[in-house]
């Protein structure tokens, strides 16, 4: 970016926002040089600003739009793909000033927010009418709905629940043009495409949305939280099946591997045992009666798969505390090494275990410590290469092995991401999937939203040789 | 070239494409009419490269495609403003992939909703999707024209249950969309744009969809004797509480001709699945709410079959003593139902009219009938101003042949209507794909 364009930027988004709303100092921007993911991705974006309305996000599009630079959506900025970096400069929107639940509507099960509002924050704010917003990323008491539409963010009960997109009813988008449009909205079966349905997901590559229409379900009368043992991660999976076999969809059913589990004892003290080769978080969620015969055909599962011992949880407490250990783990992992990277792929629940014995296979080979805590229920798998950034070649042996575990998830048919989005650091695997042809599809939708390529650039698609970044 | 010489041209290379049995031509095409319109031909591919290869060809010589299912919604929308060739895919029958303990199936496109519920529920699981005509309408069909029944209730509509896709673009290109597992989300969610665009962006030849175990049992009510602001009340007051309705509709007009209802005047209709104790559980519950509301509950003793009439209704239906008739479906917010019944029923008597209302979704469906064809239209009219009156909208699902040519099928254009059109044109630049099928001309 020339300096002459760069003061023009700064001047005309000083106007649009006022100058608090502006972030222009580069020891303040590099800040916004990362997200939540850990390799070593980093863009120091030329400008930063603190959009509070729609109209201010429509004004900078239009303004980026006519300098010809990049313009890049952020939230809370946990998300763990890069998709929030600024990989080729140009203007980061940051929507965190846009957090206000607009509206709240019980009879309809809908609440209208903007899309800075933090995840939790919603549950929070209709919570009194006795509802709840169902999608719980790891990162739902920071990260925000404008960010979990960005990724299609999922989370433990998503295995009953669905991902964002079964959430999302409604978005106001600013497009790369600044054109303000709005997708989908409280009526259902709108004729026309589903412009909404492809827009979550998107990375923030076809737009900035700035108001989301979530629906709303009921608080569920009851909910069982059980902590089953088992002796091996193999057991463990076959117990998954077992639970699915007999009829039943958990609300969550979770895997914590011994690694992670001795790491997270050690300080959140959740009453898992250290000597279990793998532990199932399994919850069910609905009416009471249901949940007690479901409970008891999980026990049945369980112990008819080497389950050495499953306890209920009694009371609040305890679920609390089961459920601390589980969300411990991002902050143990840590203690269990000085760096790592962490895989999100998702295999078909019956090939799970043959899946995690390759994985075990991978990483002795190559010498790699691969930790495993994941959403065994759906089969999402969140392999967590460790390696230490001091020690040569520890960095490429782990990614070595990490290429190849997701190479054999594709092979046992299963998806390159889950829940955290491809961002930059797993585009070269979308061609694993993906044909050229399949691609070319998805680039023509893009195009559609931003033919000059500059929302959000450099995501999602694997590099093509013409790309360069914008001078 | 004029269109007979092209066409001696083409049907041998068509012929080439899907072999000697795959092509229909002269009186084979009567069975794919649209209001009289014929093709010149049709094609019935066996598999995708056979599909694949008659797409390319009419992609060459601009030919209008209309993919064919079973046929039985080909009423919705309007005629193609072209029509050269159906890609009938009802050979494109095979179960793909069935692992009941992933919870997913892949079917072809030509597999029809019954069949593939026999499949499934050998392995005691099923497809929470009912729509209507389920013997005849095809998964390909029921995902290019995002068909539902009741069920959507409780599990949702097309877009909540396809978790992949395989789909022929309008030169013939075949490519992946989604994936195999329930889990998903890596680059766009293509398989989104293809469910509800009838077959304008691409045809569906492959779904991966989820599935569901049965549950152990259903039991269901009809609660009558109270107003339709009642039903209302009622209705979200038990979507926002614990329970989980299984289906939950409300009908109006001639409900016994509807479903069978036991007496006349508006009734809410509620059922309940899962494990005996919870079923029991829902239905107590239920008894009391209902009773203080002023309702009388009568069970529903021949559950599968009421349901299977609400499902078929209105396309399986036609009214007592109808001389013309058109169905629709209409969307309003879920809190409106009773108010839009009310208002499109004003001034009709109850033997003459007869709709339906998922509460859930704010979704109705129903008929106008009239004697004549241009009172029909005015009633229909009539019909829109009063659902537009409560902010929804209606789209016209069947009618006669003169009413489908002289009405809007689809209601108002969208806001996005100019993205959608930039998106047709570029997946489909020639405008072979049901030209003009769709809303706004796309």
């Amino acid at each position: 970016m020339t300096s002459e364009t760069r003061r023009r930027l700064l001047s005309a988004c000083r106007d649009i926002v006022g100058a608090d709303g502006v972030v222009s100092a580069p020891d303040e921007l590099r800040v916004y040089e990362c997200d939540a993911l850990t390799t070593d991705h980093r863009a120091v974006p030329d400008l930063v600003v603190l959009p509070t309305s729609t109209d201010q996000v429509a004004a900078v599009a239009r303004l980026c739009a006519t300098l010809g630079v990049p313009i890049v959506p952020r939230g809370a900025g946990t998300g763990l793909s890069g998709g929030a970096i600024a990989t080729r400069g140009g203007v980061l929107v940051v929507l965190t000033r846009m957090n206000r639940v607009l509206d709240i509507d019980p009879a309809n099960r809908t609440a209208t927010v903007e899309a800075g509002c933090v995840n939790l924050a919603i549950s929070r704010a209709v919570a009194s009418h006795g509802f709840f917003f169902a999608p719980d990323p790891a990162s739902q008491q920071a990260s925000t709905i404008g960010g979990n539409v960005a990724e299609n963010a999922g989370g433990p009960h998503c295995l009953k629940y669905g991902a964002t997109k079964n959430h999302v009813l409604g978005a106001t988008v600013v497009l790369p043009s600044g054109e303000v449009i709005r997708l989908g909205g409280r009526l259902a079966d709108q004729p026309g495409y589903d412009l909404l349905g492809v827009f979550v997901g998107s990375e923030g590559t076809l737009g900035i949305c700035t108001e989301v229409i979530v629906r709303l379900l009921p608080v569920p009368q009851a909910v069982k939280t059980i902590l089953a043992v088992f002796r091996s991660i193999e057991e463990a999976s076959t117990a998954v099946s077992a639970i699915i076999a007999r009829g039943i969809i958990p609300v969550a059913l979770e895997m914590i591997d011994q690694e992670t589990t001795q790491a997270v004892e050690a300080y959140a003290h959740a009453g898992y045992p250290l000597d279990a080769g793998a532990v199932l978080l399994i919850e069910l969620e609905g009416l009471s009666a249901e949940v007690a015969t479901e409970a008891g055909e999980v026990e049945l599962a369980c112990r008819a798969h080497g389950c050495l011992d499953a306890k209920v949880a009694r009371s609040e407490e305890e679920r609390t505390l089961l459920w601390k250990g589980r969300k411990s783990a991002a902050g143990a992992f840590g203690r269990m090494t000085r760096n790592y990277y962490h895989q999100d792929a998702v295999v078909p629940r019956t090939k799970l275990a043959a899946v995690l014995r390759e994985i075990a296979a991978i990483g002795v080979q190559h010498g790699v410590r691969v930790p495993n805590v994941f959403h065994a229920g759906d089969g999402n798998i969140h392999p967590l290469l460790c390696y230490d950034d001091r020690v040569p070649g520890q960095f490429e042996r782990a990614m070595a092995a990490g290429d190849e575990i997701m190479r054999c998830c594709i092979r046992a048919g299963g998806t390159v991401s889950g829940e955290h989005g491809i961002g930059v650091e797993k585009r070269e695997y979308l061609r694993l999937m993906y044909s050229d042809d399949d691609l070319a599809a998805m680039r023509r939708v893009q195009r559609v939203f931003d033919p000059a390529g500059r929302c959000n650039p450099g995501k999602i698609f694997p590099d093509q040789p013409h790309e360069e970044r914008t001078p | 070239m004029t269109d007979a010489a092209l066409m001696t041209h083409l049907l041998p290379a068509l012929r080439e494409c899907v072999g000697p049995d795959g092509l229909r031509e002269a009186a084979a095409t009567a069975a794919y009419a649209l209001d009289g319109v014929e093709p010149w031909a049709a094609v019935v591919p066996c598999d995708e490269n056979e599909a694949s290869r008659a797409l390319a060809l009419a992609s060459e010589h601009g030919l209008a495609v209309v993919p064919w299912g079973g046929g039985a919604h080909q009423s919705v929308g309007h005629l193609p403003t072209r029509y050269d060739l159906a890609l009938d895919l009802r050979r494109m029958n095979q179960i793909r992939a069935y692992e009941p303990a992933d919870m997913t199936v892949t079917v072809h496109a030509g597999v029809t909703v019954t069949d593939l519920q026999r499949v499934l529920a050998e392995a005691d699981q099923f497809f929470p999707l009912d729509p209507p005509l389920p013997d005849r309408a095809t998964i390909g069909g029921v995902v290019a024209a995002n068909l539902n029944g009741p069920l959507r209730c409780r599990y949702g509509t097309v877009r909540d249950l396809v978790l992949g896709m395989r789909v022929a673009h309008a030169d013939g290109t075949i490519t992946k969309a989604g994936a195999r597992v329930v889990k998903n989300a890596t680059a766009y969610d293509v398989t989104k744009l293809h469910v509800g665009a009838h077959g304008t962006l691409g045809v569906v030849l492959e779904a991966t969809l989820r599935v569901q175990p049965r549950p152990a049992l259903e039991r269901g009510w009809w609660l009558v004797g109270a107003p339709v602001e009642e039903c209302q009340t009622l209705a979200t007051r038990l979507l926002g509480s614990h329970l989980a309705p299984n289906r939950l509709e409300v009908i109006v007009g001639d409900g016994r001709a509807i479903c069978g209802s036991p007496e006349p005047g508006p009734a809410l209709m509620i059922s309940f699945a899962g494990v005996q104790d919870a079923v029991e559980d829902q239905a107590a519950a239920l008894d009391g709410l209902a009773r203080r509301a002023g309702f009388r509950i009568v069970a529903i003793e021949n559950g599968p079959a009421v349901w299977r009439m609400l499902q078929d209704f209105p396309w399986g239906f036609t009214m007592h003593g109808t001389a013309f008739r058109i169905a629709w479906r209409a969307s309003v917010l879920p809190s409106d139902c009773a108010k839009t019944m009310q208002a499109l029923a004003a001034g009709i008597p109850p033997t003459g009219m007869a709709m339906a209302a998922t509460v859930a979704h704010g979704v109705l469906r129903g008929e106008i009938c009239a004697a004549r064809p241009d009172d029909l239209v005015v009633r229909l009219r009539e019909a829109r101003e009063a659902v537009s009156g409560v902010g929804g909208f209606l789209v016209v699902t069947a009618a006669p042949a003169p009413i489908r040519g002289a009405v809007t099928m689809w209601g108002p254009t969208p806001g996005d209507a100019a993205l959608m059109r930039q998106l047709k044109a570029a997946f489909d630049p020639r405008g072979v794909l049901n030209p003009g099928r769709f809303i706004d001309g796309l």
